[in-house]
């Protein structure tokens, strides 16, 4: 048993020497971005072929001559255990990621010049979609407002001048909403979206009782964005 | 300022100029390529190289107003910025295709300005007051 093995640095430095090209390259940093996932781990398993051991130890697993099976015959000894508990391995695991992270860049994000990734599938604010040709789709069919967990959606509707439906009184109040994303799955018409914009607070609360003509002018302004979303999800749905 | 080693190599490679402006506002010094501006004249950097920048601060803008806002960078700028689309708003195949005529000039959030939002009734109100209709005496 080394000495790495006893600390439990062993994982790390291999990692390490091996990713990098150069061979000698132990002391090589790590980078976040280029790094493995570094949740904190037992040691017991540095061996790739070795078999992983049984999940439930105390399930009983025969072998070939029907003979009981040993759980704990691959897992670690008593010794390896009483190594560990006794040298505060665990504790010197944790102390060395701290050092680590203490010589690495701070993880800020100098908001709002940077930003972090964002999904096309984000719910932030809402909007009411058009037609490329400028003609409301919303055809008042007021599924969202029965999806709507928060009961945040007002619908009323009229009639148009061909005979056809539309809404005439479309509000959300953006402080009921809870910004589920069900509206958007309702919506027969992809009429009402949630854009990927998160910067909507205000100072009132009034600002944030939404209305059709507001939400109309916010699917006028991020059009381009919203259909660009939808096509990168649309594989998806 | 997060080390002095990279605030020096950002610094020489930006020059004073930039560099004073960048500490004015990001409050680091950052190099990188010029991605390209929108309407508003920000303009928007890419570093990628993960020696020098970390994941989510490698797009980043510099905006044109003093007073800024995250709300005046404009959608397609915004997908960029926060790496929902890989490519930038001029290079976009969808953005090329999807954008509408009728497509309406980016505001920023006005909120607690003169131009913020006032929600209004857009039907007729269901209760009115009493009006009475009182005929002319002979």
């Amino acid at each position: 048993m080394s000495f790495a093995r006893i600390v439990g640095l062993q994982p790390r430095i291999l990692v390490a020497a091996t990713r990098h090209t150069p061979a000698n390259s132990i002391l090589a940093r790590r980078l976040i971005s280029t790094s493995t996932c570094a949740h904190a781990e037992h040691n017991l398993q540095s061996n790739p072929n070795e078999k992983l051991r049984p999940v439930h130890p105390s399930a009983t697993q025969y072998d070939a001559q029907s003979l009981e099976e040993d759980p704990y015959k691959r897992g670690p000894s008593a010794i390896d255990k009483a190594v560990h508990l006794f040298f505060l391995t665990e504790i010197f695991r944790g102390m060395w990621i701290v050092m680590e992270n203490f010589f690495r860049p701070p993880y800020t994000i100098m908001y709002p010049f940077e930003k972090g990734p964002l999904s096309p599938r984000f719910r932030g604010e809402h909007a009411l979609r058009r037609y490329p040709s400028g003609e409301e789709r919303c055809i008042a069919c007021k599924l969202c407002e029965a999806i709507c967990p928060a009961q945040a959606i007002t619908i009323e509707s009229e009639t148009r001048e061909d005979g056809s439906r539309k809404t005439s009184k479309y509000d959300i109040d953006m402080t009921k909403c809870i910004y589920c994303g069900f509206c958007q799955e309702a919506c027969p018409v992809d009429a009402i979206v949630e854009t990927q914009n998160q910067e909507f607070a205000t100072e009132t609360r009034e600002e944030l009782l939404y209305n059709k003509e507001k939400l109309l002018a916010i699917g006028d302004r991020a059009e381009a964005e919203i259909a660009a979303n939808l096509q990168a999800d649309h594989v998806y749905r | 300022m997060v080390s002095l080693a990279r605030t020096i190599r950002n610094l020489r490679r930006v020059g004073f100029r930039e560099w004073w402006r960048q500490m004015q506002y990001i409050g680091d010094a950052k190099s990188g390529r010029f991605v390209g501006s929108d309407q508003f004249n920000n303009r928007y950097y890419e570093n990628m190289n993960a020696e020098e920048e970390i994941p989510g601060r490698q797009r980043w803008v510099d905006f044109s107003q003093h007073e800024y806002n995250a709300s005046q960078v404009p959608p397609e700028w915004h997908s960029w910025l926060q790496h929902i689309r890989k490519d930038a708003p001029p290079q976009d195949p969808i953005f090329a295709k999807v954008s509408p005529p009728w497509k309406a000039p980016h505001i920023e959030n006005l909120t607690g300005t003169r131009g913020a939002y006032k929600p209004y009734n857009t039907v007729k109100p269901k209760i009115s007051a009493w009006e009475p209709q009182v005929k002319a005496r002979a």
